[in-house]
């Protein structure tokens, strides 16, 4: 078993994990019009970005990799490893990279240097770190790297290891959204009957991941149980339930829990009609016979999809409903679908609710499924 | 311990994997050219090219039938590693929209455009439905990969991994980093238990590896636990002939040019090519970054009656 021993986050609903729980809770995240593109080539015109760019002018490169130091400084200060991290194994989860950067080198000739592509180059300029891992596996990424942390540490690979999840916007995923929507979104509406799709999100999130046997001292915000991860091998991007439910049930089982066990679910919930009514039909196959169903919320419709962060995210997330008894719902969801019907999803209003064991969904194109279950911390 | 069971390459000028040895590649045509299957048009170059190094590395394992699989599609995973991939589709795409408007633009390639898309369609085409993961990793990324999917099966999430390393030649690779290698290899690793259940060969198997600061460092702590070192595959910037200390080194950069996330399994696939031929010896493999320096050694298969290739 694995402890989080630290932890780091920025999203567009705040500058840290406690900020970005409190805005959820409250229902304040919310989308605007992005800055980085030229939004007279598009329809949609809401994004949910990290307003850190300069007042005039375009985009910038290499938005990602402060994000990530940032994050990977504050969790390893949060768990005392300090600022050299040269013998921290980092992997960091990422859709995009700095592909970002490279869009503006392509087209607009701005200066990028590509051995910044990958994260390795940043994270060893600032914590002299070199056993660095840039894992580019889509919208499960965080997740999937999760799993390694554990692996490495369960193979006595490391004594600590972080693992972190990094994404901003790329113009030419915005664009191709764009162009996939037959009537661009005004909200993102998980699980809603009149969901329209996906808006983007961008953040960071890292955790600092030790044995649990040796986080004897310090603070542990929780317990990682278990991560499962699988492949659908059917689609590069529409999901498939099935692939899905096989991984839930893996985490579970890995877990030495079992459906009746989970307390609270993170969905992965995009507001996209192919993901959530994969991921509701996995829900209804997994948790049917569950009564009352545990408490599901997922975070998107206040980050928007933060991509390779976003498993990280809800994680960070379910950690803190542990922490301090409130799920925080989902917003902007009127008409919920007909296949979440007998299952508890938190809606509008924050709830309190007792949450010893969490189950985290992230999935991603290519059909990623990453399933983690996390486990409360116990008091001392 | 694993070891590897099979190799495949899809480089111009290099007919089989043993050709890797040779100091020089005749030229040759497009490695892609007969490549069949769906939705083609839509995939881009490094995709195309790495199913077929997959689809010989698969073949050569004994792991595909024609139609299907000789073991369940669950218990293989997948580890690409690459750094220019999918930079053609992101670069296009913009371009496009600049000039064009979205509209111009095809839904089809929204996949294309997160780096993950190779690992995915070699998950679909040949049905592994295991582990999948992508590297992009710098330099060393090929040697990561080779680590991560040996460190994917002593965790038990699969009993063998398929590793591609893959690298295009395309306008956008070349604005970014100049000339290139374009090509992919691949190889099966396995589970010792597995490769013998199956009644498989194996060429060579696979030991320590290391990520570090510096290169020396990475070379030193591989070596700690290996024999002599019978065969170097050398990093991009090759080390002076008196830090390789009389090894017989092979410079797959001045054969193939920079192959950056591919140069990795690269070295690999040549070195396990060489053990299975009769090298004495351990296989070195050494990658020197910017950012850290990796290493890996593989030594020769076991060999246990029955094996025999």
């Amino acid at each position: 078993m694995v402890a989080v021993c630290g932890v780091g986050a920025v999203a567009s609903a705040g500058v840290d994990v406690e900020e970005i729980f409190a805005s959820l809770c409250g229902g304040w995240g919310a989308a605007a019009e992005p800055r980085g593109f030229d939004l007279s080539k598009y329809r949609t015109k809401l994004a949910f970005e990290i307003d850190d760019r300069p007042e005039e002018g375009g985009d910038v490169p290499l938005r990602s990799s402060r994000w990530l130091e940032h994050v990977v400084e504050v969790a390893a200060r949060d768990a005392g490893l300090g600022e050299d991290l040269r013998d921290v194994p980092i992997l960091v989860g990422t859709t995009l990279r700095e592909l970002r950067s490279v869009e503006l080198s392509w087209r607009d000739g701005i200066a990028f240097d590509t051995d910044e592509l990958h994260f390795g180059t940043a994270l060893r300029r600032r914590f002299n770190a070199s056993q660095t891992f840039t894992v580019a596996n889509a919208c499960a990424a965080s997740l999937y790297a999760l799993a390694l942390g554990t692996d490495l540490l369960n193979a006595g690979a490391a004594d600590a290891v972080i693992v972190a999840g990094v994404d901003n916007i790329s113009e030419s995923t915005y664009g191709l959204l764009d162009r996939c929507y037959s009537d661009p979104p005004d909200a993102l509406r998980p699980f809603d009957k009149g969901r329209r799709g996906m808006l983007q999100g961008e953040g960071a999130a890292a955790v600092v991941l030790r044995r649990a046997s040796q986080a004897t001292s310090g603070k542990v915000y929780g317990l990682v149980r278990s991560v499962a991860v699988n492949c659908d091998a059917y689609h590069p991007s529409a999901p498939d339930a099935k692939s899905i439910a096989l991984a839930v049930r893996q985490a579970h089982e890995r877990a030495g829990l079992t459906p009746g066990d989970i307390d609270l679910l993170l969905l992965h919930g995009t507001g996209t009609p192919l993901n959530d009514e994969a991921e509701a039909r996995s829900l209804g196959e997994v948790f049917g016979e569950v009564r009352p169903s545990p408490w599901m919320t997922a975070i998107k419709s206040m980050t928007g999809h933060t991509a390779g962060a976003s498993g990280l995210h809800s994680l960070l997330v379910a950690l803190e409903s542990m922490r301090t008894g409130v799920v925080p719902p989902v917003v902007g969801v009127t008409d919920v679908m007909d296949e979440m019907a007998g299952l508890r999803l938190v809606r509008d209003r924050a709830v309190r609710a007792a949450v010893r064991f969490a189950q985290v969904n992230a999935f991603g194109f290519g059909g990623l499924n990453a399933v983690a279950v996390v486990e409360k911390a116990a008091d001392r | 311990m694993t070891v590897i069971t099979g190799v495949g390459t899809a480089i111009g000028g290099v007919a089989r994997p043993a050709d890797l040895l040779l100091t020089t590649t005749p030229g040759g045509e497009d490695p892609i050219t007969g490549l069949s299957g769906r939705g083609l048009r839509y995939k881009d170059r490094a995709t195309k090219l790495a199913l077929c190094a997959g689809r010989d590395a698969l073949t050569d394992a004994g792991l595909l039938l024609d139609p299907g699989l000789a073991v369940p599609g669950e218990s293989i995973g997948v580890v690409v590693s690459s750094n220019f991939g999918n930079v053609d589709t992101v670069c296009a795409t913009v371009s496009t929209i600049a000039e064009h408007g979205y509209g111009a633009t095809s839904p089809m390639m929204l996949p294309a455009t997160a780096s993950n898309v190779t690992a995915s369609w070699l998950a679909i085409s040949f049905g592994l439905r295991g582990v999948n993961l992508t590297l992009c990793n710098g330099p060393t990324s090929g040697l990561d990969a080779v680590y991560w999917a040996g460190m994917m099966i002593d965790a038990g999430r699969a009993r063998r991994m398929l590793v591609v390393g893959v690298e295009p030649v395309n306008e956008v690779v070349t604005h970014l980093v100049g000339p290139l290698f374009d090509g992919a290899a691949a190889l099966v690793l396995e589970s010792e238990e597995a490769a013998r259940e199956r009644g498989a060969g194996s060429l060579a198997r696979l030991g320590r590896y290391a990520r570090r600061e510096t290169h020396d460092e990475a070379v030193g702590h591989v070596l700690e636990q290996a024999g002599p070192v019978g065969l170097w595959c050398l990093p991009e910037q090759p080390p002076t002939a008196e830090e390789t200390a009389g090894a017989a080194t092979h410079d797959l950069t001045a054969l193939l040019g920079r192959c950056s996330g591919a140069l990795g399994v690269v070295q690999c696939v040549a070195g396990a090519s060489w053990l299975s031929a009769g090298g004495e010896g351990a296989v070195l493999a050494s990658v020197n970054a910017s950012d850290a320096a990796a290493a890996t050694v593989l030594t020769p298969a076991p060999t246990t009656a029955g094996t025999g290739r």
